[in-house]
This record gives C-alpha cells, sequence and structure tokens, in this order.
C-alpha cells in the first residue's frame, strides 16, 4: 500500500483531471499575497493596544513602509479583481452560452440545491441521512468565493475613501470617512476570520483533507479525489462524455515543491494572524 | 532697583575719590598696606587658626579686573583697617551693604533658613566666591550661565546634602534634578549648542530667593509658573493667556472638566523638558491632555488619528495639532481653532484640499456613543452582527462536522470517505 499523499487532490485513483485553469491560479495566488500583505500591514492599525502591534508594524519597516504595502497590495487587490470581473464578462459574451455562467452546475451563483446541501448536510451533521453530494462548487466554495466578491467590494471601496479623503469630500459628507473605517477594519476582520479559519478547515484541515489540498495551486486533482469532492460533477461529465478532455499530466516536482512552500507558508501565516487577533480581543 | 543703582553710584564716587590717594586693596587710611601681612606667606605660618594659613594669603592684586576692583579691603572687612593686631573680630562681611535687594532675597530664601540653622547652604560668597567676584557675565563666574547648573549641583547632586534637606518623596529626584536637567532641552542648549540665553537653574528657581515649589513665594509654584516660564517664552504666554487654560488659570484655577488649570510643567514637566517636537513628547503629551480631558481622549482612540498616535507613530493629528499646543478654546468660541467656521483651516494644515464637507468628519466620533453618534453606532452594529452570526454559523458548522466524523469513527464507520471509497 502506498503511504498517504500529503496533498488531498493526489490521493485515490488516476488519473489527474484538470479543475483550475493557469488564470484561476494565478489570480488566486494574487489574493493569498495580497490579502496577507493587507492583513498584516492593517491589523495593528486595527488593534494598535495590542502588545503585538507596534512589533508588526516594526516587523514591515516602519508605519510608512506599512502603509505603502497595504496600498501596493490594494492595488493587486483591484487588479485581480478587474481581470476576473474582465474574464467573466469576455466568458458571458463570448462563450455563446452566457446563461451557465448565472444558473446551473458550472455558475458560482447560489443555487435551490445549494439550500437543500446546506440542509441535508446539518441532518448528516446530526446522523440522519448521507452527506451530500457537490457537483463542480459545493456551497462552501461558493460562499468563500462571493466572500472575497463582496469583501473586495466593500473593503476596496471604503479603503479607497480612506485612501483619498480629500478627493471623495468633493462629494461626500466628513462622517462617511468615520463609517468608512468602520467598515474596512471590522470587514477586513470578518474577512481575515473566516479565511484562516473556516476557509482553511473546510480546505484543508478537515480530517479528509488534512493536512493540505494543494489543488488551487496545482490546478488538478486525481479522479478518485473527484469522485469524494465533487461525484456529481465527475459523474455528468462521464455521462456526457466530457471528462477525458480535462485528462491531465501529473503535476512537475517544482510545480509541487513550490505548491507545498506556499500552501504550508500560508496556513502557518493565516493561523499565526488568527492568534494574533484572539490575543487583542482578550486583552 | 532704583536704590541699588543709588546705591552704586554713590559708591562710584567715594571709590573714585579714594583713588585718587591710594590703589585699592593696597593702602588704608593709616597708610598701612593689608598685603604687607597678608602677601607674606612667612609672615602668615601659624595664625591661620582651623581654616589654615592660606585663607589668610590676600596678595594685592587679587581685586583686578574683578567687579570688585574699586574696593578696598575695609570696605567688606569691616573695622579690620584699625591697625594690628586687628581688634575687629567678625567674620561677617556685609554684602549687603551695596547689594541690598539681592540680601532681602537671599533672606527669604530656603538657602537662609537653613544657613541660619545648619550652615550648609550657601551664603553669598559660597556662589559668588570671596575676592574673585567677576559678575554672572563673565565667562570665569560660577555663576555664569554656563557655569550655574554645576555650582548648583555641588550640593543638590550630593546625597549627603539632598538627603539632608529634603522630604522621603523628594530626595530621589532632588539629587538628580541637576542630572535631568542636561537632558532636558534647556540643557542640552546650553551645554550643546553653548546657549548661554538659555534657561538654567537660577531662571525658573531664581538666583537668591530660592525656594520650594511647595511655598507660596516660590517663582516654581504653580501660581507663578505662567510668569516664569513666559518671562522667556513670551510669545507661548500670550497664546496661553487667550487660551481656555489660561482663563481657568486666572479664574481661580479651575477649568470647564473640574480641574485645577493646567500651567506650563503639567504637559511639559520641569526637569523633563523634552522638545515639543520629539515623538516621545507628542506621543506623551496626549497621555496628559487625556489626565483632565478623559472621554475626549478615549474616543480619540477610536479614529485613524488616534490609532496611528497609538502605535507610537507622530504622524497623524494629536490633540495640539487640531486644538494648537497653547491657544486652546472650546469649539463654541469663535476664536477656536475648532470653531465651526475655522475648521476648514485648521483641517487644511494637513490635508490640503479639505473642504466644508470634509470638516465633518468626526475626530472624536464614538461608534459605541449612540446617542452622540447613532450614524456609527447602526454601522458598528451591523458590521459587529455580521462578523459574529457568519463565524458563529460557519464555527458551528465545522463543530458538527468534526463531531460527526469522530462519532463515525467510532462507530468504526471510518472518518473520512477517502477510505471508504474505492
Amino acid at each position: 500500500m502506498t503511504p498517504r499523499a500529503l496533498n488531498a487532490s493526489d490521493r485515490g485513483a488516476g488519473p489527474y483531471l484538470w479543475r483550475f485553469t493557469p488564470l484561476q491560479r494565478a489570480l488566486h495566488a494574487m489574493v493569498i499575497v495580497s490579502f496577507f500583505g493587507l492583513v498584516i500591514t492593517g491589523l495593528p492599525l486595527h488593534f494598535p493596544h495590542a502588545g503585538w502591534a507596534r512589533a508588526l508594524i516594526r516587523v514591515v519597516g516602519g508605519l510608512h513602509a506599512a502603509g505603502l504595502i497595504h496600498r501596493i497590495c490594494a492595488i493587486i487587490t483591484f487588479a485581480y479583481f478587474a481581470i476576473h470581473l474582465g474574464t467573466v464578462t469576455y466568458g458571458i459574451v463570448k462563450s455563446g452560452n452566457p446563461k451557465r455562467f448565472f444558473w446551473g452546475p458550472d455558475s458560482m451563483v447560489p443555487q435551490p440545491k445549494d439550500v437543500r446541501d446546506v440542509i441535508q448536510m446539518f441532518k448528516w451533521f446530526f446522523g440522519k441521512g448521507e452527506q451530500p453530494r457537490f457537483d463542480r462548487f459545493s456551497y462552501m466554495e461558493k460562499f468563500d468565493y462571493l466572500g472575497v466578491f463582496w469583501g473586495v467590494a466593500i473593503i476596496g471601496a471604503s479603503g479607497l475613501l480612506l485612501w483619498f479623503p480629500e478627493f471623495f469630500a468633493k462629494f461626500l459628507p466628513g462622517w462617511a470617512f468615520n463609517v468608512a473605517t468602520i467598515v474596512h477594519g471590522d470587514e477586513a476582520l470578518l474577512a481575515l476570520s473566516f479565511i484562516f479559519t473556516i476557509h482553511f478547515f473546510n480546505v484543508h484541515l478537515r480530517p479528509e483533507k488534512f493536512p493540505i489540498d494543494l489543488v488551487i495551486f496545482t490546478g488538478r486533482t486525481t479522479t478518485g479525489y473527484m469522485q469524494e469532492e465533487h461525484p456529481l460533477e465527475y459523474e455528468r461529465r462521464r455521462a456526457s462524455g466530457t471528462l477525458d478532455a480535462l485528462t491531465a499530466p501529473p503535476v512537475s516536482r517544482a510545480g509541487y515543491l513550490w505548491s507545498i512552500v506556499l500552501g504550508f507558508a500560508s496556513l502557518g501565516l493565516g493561523v499565526f494572524l488568527v492568534i494574533l487577533v484572539i490575543w487583542a480581543l482578550l486583552h | 532697583m532704583f536704590a541699588r543703582s543709588f546705591a552704586r553710584l554713590a559708591w562710584l564716587a567715594t571709590a573714585t575719590a579714594a583713588l585718587a590717594v591710594a590703589r585699592p586693596g593696597a593702602a588704608t587710611a593709616q597708610g598701612i598696606t593689608c598685603d604687607k601681612c597678608h602677601g607674606n606667606r612667612d609672615f602668615l605660618v601659624g595664625k591661620g587658626g582651623p581654616q589654615g594659613d592660606s585663607a589668610l594669603y590676600v596678595p594685592a592684586g587679587i581685586l583686578q579686573d574683578t567687579r570688585h576692583a574699586s574696593l578696598r579691603c575695609a570696605q567688606c572687612h569691616v573695622g579690620y583697617d584699625a591697625g594690628y593686631p586687628h581688634r575687629a573680630t567678625s567674620r561677617v562681611v556685609p554684602c549687603s551693604t551695596c547689594h541690598a535687594a539681592e540680601a532681602r532675597d537671599w533672606e527669604a530664601s530656603i538657602h537662609a533658613a537653613n544657613a541660619a540653622t545648619t550652615g550648609d547652604a550657601p551664603t553669598c560668597v559660597g556662589c559668588h566666591g570671596s575676592h574673585t567676584v567677576y559678575g554672572a557675565a563673565d565667562r570665569r563666574s560660577p555663576t555664569h550661565s554656563l557655569n550655574v547648573a554645576a555650582l548648583c549641583g555641588r550640593c543638590h547632586a550630593d546625597p549627603r546634602i539632598t538627603g539632608t534637606y529634603f522630604a522621603t518623596a523628594d530626595k530621589t529626584r532632588a539629587r538628580t534634578a541637576v542630572a535631568h536637567f542636561h537632558k532636558t532641552v534647556h540643557g542640552n542648549a546650553l551645554t550643546r549648542a553653548g546657549l548661554v540665553v538659555s534657561a538654567t537653574c537660577n531662571d525658573c528657581h531664581e538666583a537668591h530667593k530660592v525656594l520650594p515649589a511647595d511655598s507660596t513665594g516660590s517663582s516654581v509654584n504653580r501660581a507663578s509658573i505662567p510668569a516664569t516660564c513666559g518671562a522667556c517664552h513670551v510669545g507661548v504666554a500670550e497664546a496661553y493667556d487667550s487660551s481656555a487654560h489660561g482663563d481657568a488659570y486666572r479664574t481661580g484655577g479651575v477649568t470647564t472638566t473640574g480641574h485645577s488649570a493646567p500651567v506650563c510643567v503639567d504637559c511639559h514637566s520641569a526637569h523633563e523638558i523634552v522638545r515639543a517636537d520629539q515623538p516621545q513628547w507628542l506621543l506623551g503629551v496626549v497621555e496628559e491632555c487625556g489626565t483632565c480631558h478623559e472621554r475626549l481622549y478615549e474616543t480619540y482612540f477610536e479614529t485613524y488619528h488616534g490609532k496611528v498616535t497609538r502605535l507610537g507613530f507622530n504622524l497623524a493629528a494629536s490633540c495640539s495639532d487640531c486644538h494648537t499646543p497653547h491657544n486652546m478654546r472650546p469649539a463654541s468660541d469663535t476664536r477656536s481653532s475648532v470653531y465651526a467656521e475655522n475648521l476648514v483651516a485648521t483641517c487644511g494644515r494637513c490635508h490640503s484640499g479639505a473642504n466644508a464637507n470634509f470638516v465633518r468628519y468626526q475626530p472624536h466620533g464614538d461608534p459605541k456613543d449612540r446617542a452622540k453618534y447613532p450614524l456609527l453606532f447602526w454601522t458598528w452594529l451591523f458590521m459587529t452582527l455580521l462578523l459574529v452570526s457568519v463565524m458563529a454559523f460557519f464555527l458551528l458548522h465545522t463543530f458538527l462536522w468534526l463531531t460527526r466524523l469522530a462519532i463515525n469513527r467510532l462507530r468504526g464507520g471510518g472518518s473520512a470517505h477517502s477510505e471508504t471509497q474505492p
């Protein structure tokens, strides 16, 4: 028996199938890098009374450096948001099948099945019935995606207000900056609290996946993984004969190592930052 | 002052007349020169008593180029010009004959009181020297402003002196006062920049009428502080006088917050005075303001400005940036920097382009204060409920998931479908 693979999406029977495009993986990498930059430089300002706040600011090179990093990461955020909106819009216009972006198994839009899946999941929690079987995106993945969508819009807009207050005061009253400060900080706190606990658990740390799932970095999973995590998609594609088109080669050694490093570094850093938040909230 | 000048004039007249017949210090009315004996070490052997012979050794030219160059020995050593052996026995030198005002001030000082009882405290010669009195403007004088800290430090940095004469609570502060002074902006100006106009001990504590701060007549008593500091800091004193703090100071000392009116040293301290543009001071002064203005202090830290300051960076506005350092007045006062019509200018000092919209920012906006800031309160409540409900739902989701997997494993059903499916 072969040892259990470290990467959850390497476990189970082959062959490999594509799940994420290079662009999607690149955008997610941009999300990771920019989000960490934003959290590390923003967290001390949200909890300036915390014992670690001044130390963290020193680590990034002082307040001026922190402000600069925060703004650079904001630009990266706006960039991936714009690229994503652009590619989705392009897809809607050019694909000849705009409906599938808004409805159906390939859409990120929540649907009646997602509500049924949540109910089914809770039934399973209490020992009544089987675990729900997911298609391409589970309700948890949709929540992650829409959470980032909402978060970037809200945090991004309030952040712009605070970045250029003199400009926005041409058409907004000054108290809008008070509101923006609260919204920006609290929404960011929600984002990092959710991503570094719930997202990490759902995607990496739950026993089925532990310790890590590198599919967002490598872009591919084993057929066995697909059958467990996205059985409806697997069956749908096999029935329609579109499964073979997804066949992928195994990831290169270098690609795998990069994924391991980025994946574990992100996991560790995220958990560390959550500990800082809990520390600040308790003191 | 006039009396003193007059005394000096009278003196000059007498001295000039005396000069016509004799060099000062060289001859007495009887024609016997003092230095015949006092300039002769051999003659003085064994005559000095407990203070030693050299105490009596006073060579002829000793008063040359001192402020007392024109004086005769007997003008200070009264009665010693009546021949030898001296019949006069007084060792007291009557400086007050000429320096009446200084003598009166000294008589009122803590030094005089202690000198009378214990002899430790300085009399005139203790600070000014005996024969070589040069005047404070002379670099050689111990009372020159560059030498004063060392002069006072001779006693005030001495643990025996401070241990004897200061209350227990003040002993350490008293002993380190001179050392601290050297680190202040005043001390730095003197010792590093060599600025003789900078304040040294006597500028604040007075030269002769030295009194503890709790004496009402003291120049460093709270009641006298604005005048004492204002003697040099004229512009600041003007601003302070026209401020709400200055108003309270003049009208009995209680401010609208119910505290006694702050005077200079409350914010700037006394012996730890640092430059007001240093971060440590600007951050510390927020704490000072907060000791009376508790609510404004708390709400300031709810804002971006306050949070940056709390992080230890002097980059965002702190109290004095908006309220001015010395001329602070309530927002209802038309002269106030935070009066509605002055806000565009005040905010504009940092935020170029600030307009009427911009200054509707609430620099003390507290989202926990529902009555005063309802919009901030509801925003905060919505965001908090959103955070709490999302996290509560998914943490429950996670907890139940783990529990179900644990139960399945205990029942031998396998925890993860990766291990149960082919």
